[in-house]
């Protein structure tokens, strides 16, 4: 599974968009010459030649005639793997129309992407849908950012250029043994081009109904014999959504992104990769909520997110002597965001060691260790402070991983990881993978890990005062969720099987089964209450206190299908299953221990198609269908089917004229409820017009 | 008109279904058919096999692309008493078992650093990346729009002790080493 780690800089799909564009022609100059023909002078007669192990029946000028396809370039790579990982790939991309990374995640199965407002999403992997999905682990390039203070990610601050981006690789399941604390239920690993593949100009405008106006200007260049770099600048503005009584609500989006990204050869032994960013963003969002300074008061009032984050990366990549190689990795983190009126500024400084070597015939193994320290200052807001203000953690870790040839067709793979973190101490994260590849087309794999998620500084030092209860006496008490420094992390045990099979050239199957035990989920605990002045006037205070006595065991199904119909057409059908039994344990006072289970839709089912109508125009549309959410206080989520279609143009070699619909199906829909004091907002149908220029 | 045009594309499709008669493979299956016939058209030095039944090594250095396609390709087949096997190393430290050797793109940034520690060994050096020859390597893939050809390395070749057979140069791509790396 390391080698999924990001630093790989296989251009694999880029190299497959050029056969297709090839692809295209061949077919048409061929169909008229057997209508010319009439199919009495083939070229090549490949009829008795139906496997691939006929293919060694072939001479050499044969093979030199056999067509390929990409079907299974995506199943190709990930066919050795343990474990349930979808690519999306820069065609994927491409042609999705997505004009964001969360509306890009929506094509993986077991994924519940949950928009709650223009700029803010709900997302996860097989369960726990929240605001603060906190069991899905995010990294871009190898830059973990997942958020120590809340947990989850802040996907508004996430900004990559899609135009960038490699791939995206996401793993169902767990995956702590390589990735460490908080990879439960899945890692996301965002992973952008080299530099080498970036060169020249390239320039993207688009503009719509929703989307308001974005652009991206990029230039790509060499240093030297051996290096390049690119720099970019891109903007987005969108406009504000609908509320669900009607009203506009003020959500609306400016970004502001730039960053470089060089790569170089240092030596035959040696390759430097150094990039950053620099990001600001600013963000409309309404909520309810209680104001601290001016108790009993709660309002509903529109509050503004401002972003400023930046991070600079450097990666070494070192062979050895004897040919195994080392990677060593560096990072600076840093952003200021306000949300909520609570302002937080964190600095993040992370180093990463790898080695991959062989050992004996049989074992391929990788180990590390990395260090991260993370401090930061953080200022109350209308209704949550952190006690204490400022905190520096610090995580130490180290893994290793061996892959072992068992036999011809099976492999084994073996690992742990043991870390030691500021707020649980030390933590371990074995697995055990064993993959079978039954005939060339078909894999099976099990696994069994365990997996943990390490307390936010959130879970010990929150503050959150959330309703306020109108005493008998004409006083008034309030409910304060408050953080609990003696939380334990939370732990998965996990056990998956699978199987992926090529049934024909052009037909793929993947299926995923998983049986998830979890222990030490949140709970809230109710506190002894007790009365203050700090802040005033006088009132009661109910603490209600983190505590970690939930448990569950949630199993479920993803799969899917890749088809090439024929050569210019390919669906991609797609399911989940999802089934959450989330219960306190008897310890427990919270009647509500179970609600997260409401959070996520049990059934998800989705196709998209790829048509080629002629060889320059791209015809493509996804269908999206999500069950309902039901009601867990909150209020339930109806299911919703959302078909986004794309038409695509490439009017030149360099020049790309596409027209997205998004949410065509109804005017508006909900696909989350309020949560976290913030008031939800509508998806909206919207149309987006984008041409692309790349000389 | 959109429903039109939906039934429109899916004749299209079922014209296309029904035209596309010519198998296409993976790009892998067919590259793996490639490593096992260039083992029918080099020849290893006398001193590469202790014995005239010896296996030929195919491996496959750093990650694998394959899967398990060129273990199935190969089981059971033999060119003259010679057998095959497969090994997948993680680097090139125990290349002594290996007499054809690939190397994918995925590990770009470690060719360079591997083919300069595989410099005069008898070993048929393949690989897919487009400077592969030009960073030393003897046999490099390239994709002609769906097809894979091949381009060799002759000067690579002659500081071996490998024998290449005409009938394969003569299908392949001459190149010289220090022919220009395309951007």
């Amino acid at each position: 599974m390391s080698g999924f780690r990001g630093a790989d800089k296989r251009d694999m799909s880029s190299s497959s968009r050029r056969a297709t564009e090839k692809d295209r022609s061949v077919f048409l100059t061929r169909m008229r010459i057997s209508v010319l023909l009439s199919l009495s002078f083939p070229i090549f007669s490949p009829a008795q030649v139906s496997t691939p192990s006929d293919l060694t029946k072939l001479d050499l000028e044969d093979l030199m005639n056999v067509q390929v396809t990409s079907v299974s370039k995506r199943e190709e790579k990930v066919s050795a793997a343990g474990a349930a990982i979808y690519v999306i790939n820069q065609e994927d991309i491409r042609r999705s129309g997505a004009t964001n990374i969360p509306d890009l995640l929506r094509m993986v199965p077991g994924v519940h992407v949950a928009q709650m407002n223009a700029h803010t999403w709900a997302i996860s992997i097989r369960g726990f849908t929240d605001k603060y999905g906190d069991k899905v682990l995010v990294m871009i390039d190898g830059r973990s950012v997942y958020t120590p203070l809340t947990s989850g990610v802040n996907w508004d601050q996430q900004d990559v250029p899609l135009e960038d981006i490699d791939r995206i690789e996401v793993i169902r399941g767990p995956g702590g043994t390589v990735w460490g604390a908080n990879a439960v239920n899945g890692v996301i690993n965002i992973i952008t081009k080299s530099a080498k593949a970036t060169p020249g100009v390239l320039i993207s405008a688009g503009a719509g109904s929703q989307e308001g106006v974005q652009g991206l200007a990029q230039y790509g260049g060499q240093i030297g014999r051996t290096g390049a770099y690119r720099v970019f600048a891109d903007y987005a503005n969108l406009g504000d959504s609908p509320a669900p009584a009607g009203e506009t609500v003020a959500d609306g989006w400016h970004k502001a992104h730039v960053g470089f990204r060089s790569d170089w050869e240092l030596t035959p032994r040696d390759a430097l990769t150094i990039q950053g960013d620099l990001f600001q963003s600013r963000e409309g969002q309404t909520i309810d909520t209680l104001l601290i300074n001016e108790f009993p008061r709660e309002a509903i009032l529109d509050d503004t997110i401002t972003v400023g984050a930046g991070n600079v990366l450097g990666r070494w990549d070192h062979t050895l002597s004897n040919g195994s190689g080392t990677s060593l990795q560096v990072y600076y983190d840093g952003y200021d965001r306000v949300d909520r009126g609570v302002g937080e500024i964190r600095n993040t400084v992370d180093v990463d060691f790898e080695h991959h070597l062989t050992l004996g015939a049989r074992n391929n193994m990788v180990w590390g260790g990395g260090y991260r320290v993370t401090s930061d200052d953080v200022t109350p807001g209308y209704a949550v402070r952190y006690m204490p203000a400022k905190r520096t953690d610090s995580l130490f870790s180290t893994f290793v991983q061996d892959e072992i040839r068992l036999t011809r067709t099976l492999w084994l793979t073996l690992g742990t990881k043991l870390e030691h973190n500021s707020y649980t101490g030390f933590e371990y994260e074995p697995s055990a993978q064993l993959v079978w590849n039954l005939t060339t087309r078909q894999t099976l794999w099990a696994s069994a890990s365990r997996a943990i998620r390490q307390p936010a500084r959130a879970d010990f030092n929150i503050l959150a005062d959330v309703a306020i209860v109108p005493l008998d006496n004409g006083g008034f008490g309030v409910v304060e969720l408050t953080g609990n420094p003696n939380r334990k992390a939370e732990r998965l045990y996990d056990f998956e099987v699978g199987y992926r099979a090529q049934a024909t050239q052009r037909l793929s199957l993947d299926l995923a089964t998983f049986s998830s035990h979890y222990y030490g989920l949140q709970t809230d605990e109710l506190g002894t209450p007790f009365i203050t002045t700090d802040p005033g006037p006088v009132h009661l205070v109910i603490p209600v206190i983190f505590g970690d006595n939930a448990h569950a065991h949630n199993y479920g199904a993803e799969a899917f299908v890749t088809w090439s119909v024929g050569h210019r057409w390919k669906i991609s059908p797609g399911y989940s299953f999802l089934q959450m039994h989330v219960a306190g344990d008897r310890i427990s006072q919270d009647p509500a221990a179970g609600e997260i289970a409401n959070e996520s839709p049990k059934h998800q089912f989705q196709i998209r198609s790829f048509l080629n109508l002629t060889r320059r125009l791209e015809w493509d549309t996804a269908v999206y269908q999500v069950g309902r959410l039901t009601d867990g206080g909150d209020g339930s989520t109806p299911g919703y089917t959302r078909l986004d279609s794309r038409l695509g143009w490439h009017a030149g070699e360099s020049v790309e004229f596409s027209i997205v619909g998004q949410n065509l199906l109804s005017p508006a829909h909900a696909e989350y409820h309020d949560a976290f004091a913030i008031l939800h907002t509508l998806v909206e149908r919207s149309v987006f017009c984008k041409a692309t220029w790349h000389f | 008109m959109a429903d039109r045009l939906y039934v429109t594309s899916l004749l299209l499709g079922t014209v296309l279904l029904a035209h596309a008669g010519e198998p296409a493979f993976d790009e892998y299956q067919v590259k793996a058919a490639y490593l096992y016939n260039f083992a029918k058209f080099v020849e290893w030095p006398q001193s590469t096999f202790a014995n005239s039944n010896d296996p030929i090594g195919i491996c496959i250095v750093g990650q694998n692309p394959f899967g398990s396609t060129l273990e199935v390709m190969v089981k059971g087949k033999k060119i003259g008493d010679r057998a095959f096997v497969v090994w997948r190393l993680r680097d090139t430290q125990q290349v002594s078992k290996c007499q054809i050797l690939f190397i994918g793109a995925a590990d770009q940034k470690r060719i360079r650093a591997w083919l300069e520690a595989l410099k005069g060994a008898d070993i048929l050096t393949v690989g897919e990346t487009e400077d592969f020859t030009a960073a030393g390597g003897i046999i490099g893939f390239r994709l002609e729009g769906t097809r894979v050809r091949i381009q060799v390395a002759l000067e690579t070749a002659e500081h071996t002790r490998l024998r290449i057979s005409s009938r394969l140069l003569g299908l392949a791509e001459i190149v010289t080493k220090q022919q220009p790396i395309v951007p």
